[in-house]
């Protein structure tokens, strides 16, 4: 319900989008400005931004809000219009009457309001009610979803004021239906008449995603602008997670500790659901740990995780088309993308078809453009959960290791071709990593070499039809990490046959030196298969003889 | 290591072959390498001298190629010695259990006596 907002004071750095929505019914009226699309990643603010904006009007009193979400809407045809319509009657009257548990009351029939109703005088929102109840006795679905969208514009007409219409999630209106799901196609565009009055502003929410499908219905195109909600610069996500820490009572983290905040990327909804979480596991005080803790919390069993299981369940009905999906998503972020559809098909398990509706309700949820590290560790948590059947405990300790070594750790990422001479390209890079962490050059002459060869043995054997190689270095004040990673055929350590050098040379074979040499120059060398990727992981110890004097 | 383009320059010393490789010993110049080998042996050469001391590095697959001169050489009854190795490559063959395998000096002359001493 629209009342639920929070307080204002925790309402940051919205100004100037809650002031242009204030003034749009009087750019609309001079042909000023028209409807708005409140485009932005999930959790960025866009319901919360609606419902400050119908606070703010509702008690201004100079244009009527109204609010409706069809996230929660049952789109059903025997149900919406009716649910739309006497949302809409009782959102008028409360606002009439500035009584706002008028519009909260749900269970109250309509009927009950009419004595409120004539003793404001709104007859013309009686025979509104008596239209649209003949077209319930008549069944007359279609007729039923016109009186129910054109309510708001008759308001505005009657009563001299203009309406603002708040459709939060609208992209989830192109699916309503009459009996059946997908019965109906195209009801969205009756919209269209709603959206053109100069009296009814309409600002919308939803998936960009979603929303690019339903404004290819050309009656909506040309009157709406977009809005973006941008995250939170970082100075006001912190004064935002402080103002939530001081009101629970938690002594906010140092300045120097609370890097990890960026993370959360401005997303006021993570930095909230942080705040909550330190104070459910009753944390008095926040120190760079306490807030890893309480994030790894957030992704695996919090407010964040609830959050986004019931977006992936919403996408995905079954619990198999959910584990494809999640094993979809994690391909996704390990990768950094997403595939052609038969290597997807093998990963995911499930047949083409499947997998190409699994990957177009991905693409509608907006889920796979977000380069959201939030997001992503709630993906390898539920992956660990799910698919490796590991504990929460096992995820969240997996999360706060990369975080709490995240701190003093610098990571560069490459990608090469595979092609003559790509190898000389990450030499070359190590060779500048290390000198950027004053590694000594010999030491870096034998990382090169093990790099070198772990790179050629991904372009000699892999087979990979993408030909690339991805690597990552993670430098640490005591150890280098080097992952490389490349798609084709599988290779295993286990595979290796160590014959005796004497051997070799009297039977004639003169290669496979590559991973015995890796082997002499690091200190520990780890090969998994990730999906349909082999991944080659590398640590050398640094030790005080290596760093340069 | 710097690694350039890799070339390979030769010249004859008596009886023995000295060679130059030069840069990054990989599969492509691993060939040069194995080919300009070819070319002396072919002429009935059968001492070579290869001179490491403008190879900066070598990987598993110039490896394998050395090894494949000589064995080629072991079949012609012919020796090959390696010279002006840098730690960093002699660690390398170290690191592989080649380097007993292989007649190494730390200079070339050193590897022209030897292999004159070894006619006489």
């Amino acid at each position: 319900m629209p009342f639920n907002a929070v307080p204002a004071e925790y309402f940051f750095n919205r100004e100037n989008e809650l002031h242009y929505l204030k003034g749009l019914s009087e750019l609309k009226k001079n042909a000023l400005g028209g409807d708005v699309f409140l485009a932005g990643a999930r959790g960025m603010g866009k319901t919360e931004l609606l419902k400050q904006l119908y606070r703010l009007l509702y008690w201004e009193d100079n244009v009527i809000p109204f609010y409706y979400s069809f996230k929660t809407a049952n789109l059903k045809g025997a149900y919406f219009p009716k649910d739309y319509f006497s949302a809409f009657v009782r959102q008028y009257i409360s606002f009439a009457k500035k009584e706002p548990s008028l519009a909260q009351n749900a269970a109250e029939p309509l009927e009950r309001l009419m004595p409120a109703i004539s003793s404001l005088g709104l007859h013309w929102l009686i025979d509104c009610i008596e239209d649209f109840q003949a077209h319930v006795n008549k069944n007359d679905f279609y007729w039923q979803v016109v009186a129910a969208i054109s309510a708001p514009v008759i308001a505005a007409q009657k009563s001299g004021k203009p309406v603002i219409v708040m459709l939060d999630d609208f992209d989830a209106a192109a699916s309503l239906y009459e009996s059946s799901l997908g019965d109906a196609h195209g009801l969205i565009s009756l919209f269209r008449e709603s959206m053109q009055s100069s009296l009814c502003p309409h600002v919308m929410t939803g998936s960009a995603g979603a929303l690019e499908t339903i404004f290819t219905d050309h009656s909506l195109i040309g009157m709406t602008e977009q809005m973006r909600l941008d995250p939170l610069p970082e100075d006001v996500a912190a004064e935002l997670f402080g103002a939530h820490l001081t009101h629970l009572k938690i002594t906010p983290p140092p300045v120097g500790e609370a890097k990890f905040l960026a993370v959360l990327k401005g997303n006021p909804l993570y930095i909230r659901n942080l705040a909550k979480a330190a104070s459910k596991m009753r944390k008095k005080e926040l120190h760079e740990k306490d807030l890893i803790e309480c994030y790894s919390y957030e992704v695996s069993d919090g407010e964040t995780a609830f959050y986004w299981s019931s977006i992936l369940s919403r996408y995905m009905k079954t619990p198999a088309q959910q584990r494809a999906m999640l094993k979809l998503l994690m391909h996704s972020v390990e990768s950094g993308g997403v595939d052609d559809i038969k290597r997807l098909s093998v990963l995911s398990g499930a047949g083409e078809t499947e997998t190409g509706a699994i990957l177009a309700a991905m693409q509608a949820s907006g889920i796979v453009r977000s380069k959201d590290a939030v997001l992503q560790d709630f993906i390898r948590c539920l992956y660990m959960k799910e698919i490796e059947g590991r504990n929460a405990d096992f995820a969240r300790e997996k999360i706060e290791a990369k975080y709490l070594s995240e701190s003093e750790e610098s990571c560069f990422e490459l990608v090469i071709p595979m092609s003559s001479n790509a190898e000389l390209v990450v030499a070359k890079a190590v060779e500048q990593i290390g000198k950027n962490h004053n590694l000594d050059a010999e030491f870096l002459n034998y990382l090169q070499l093990a790099l070198i060869e772990v790179c050629l043995n991904a372009m000699e054997h892999s087979g990979s039809y993408e030909k690339k190689v991805f690597l990552k270095f993670i430098t640490r004040p005591d150890k280098l990490e080097i992952i490389v990673e490349n798609s084709g055929k599988p290779f295993s350590l286990d595979t290796r046959k160590e014959i005796p050098v004497e051997e070799k040379l009297r039977m004639g074979i003169k290669r496979g030196w590559g991973f015995k040499l890796v082997y002499a120059i690091m200190d520990d060398v780890r090969v998994e298969r990730v999906n349909d990727r082999t991944r080659v992981i590398m640590t050398k110890n640094i030790r005080d003889k290596e760093v340069a004097t | 290591m710097k690694p350039v383009q890799f070339s390979v320059t030769s010249k004859l010393v008596g009886d023995a072959a000295v060679i130059y490789p030069k840069g990054y010993l990989n599969n492509l110049s691993g060939e040069g390498l194995v080919n300009e080998c070819g070319i002396y042996i072919g002429r009935g050469i059968t001492k070579i001298v290869v001179n490491f001391s403008e190879t900066d590095l070598i990987n598993s697959i110039g490896i394998s190629l050395l090894l494949q001169i000589m064995e080629d050489l072991r079949n012609i009854r012919g020796t090959i010695c390696c010279t002006n190795m840098s730690k960093f490559l002699r660690d390398t063959f170290e690191m592989l259990g080649l380097i007993q395998h292989m007649i190494v000096f730390s200079v070339e002359s050193d590897a022209i006596k030897y292999l004159k001493a070894g006619t006489t």
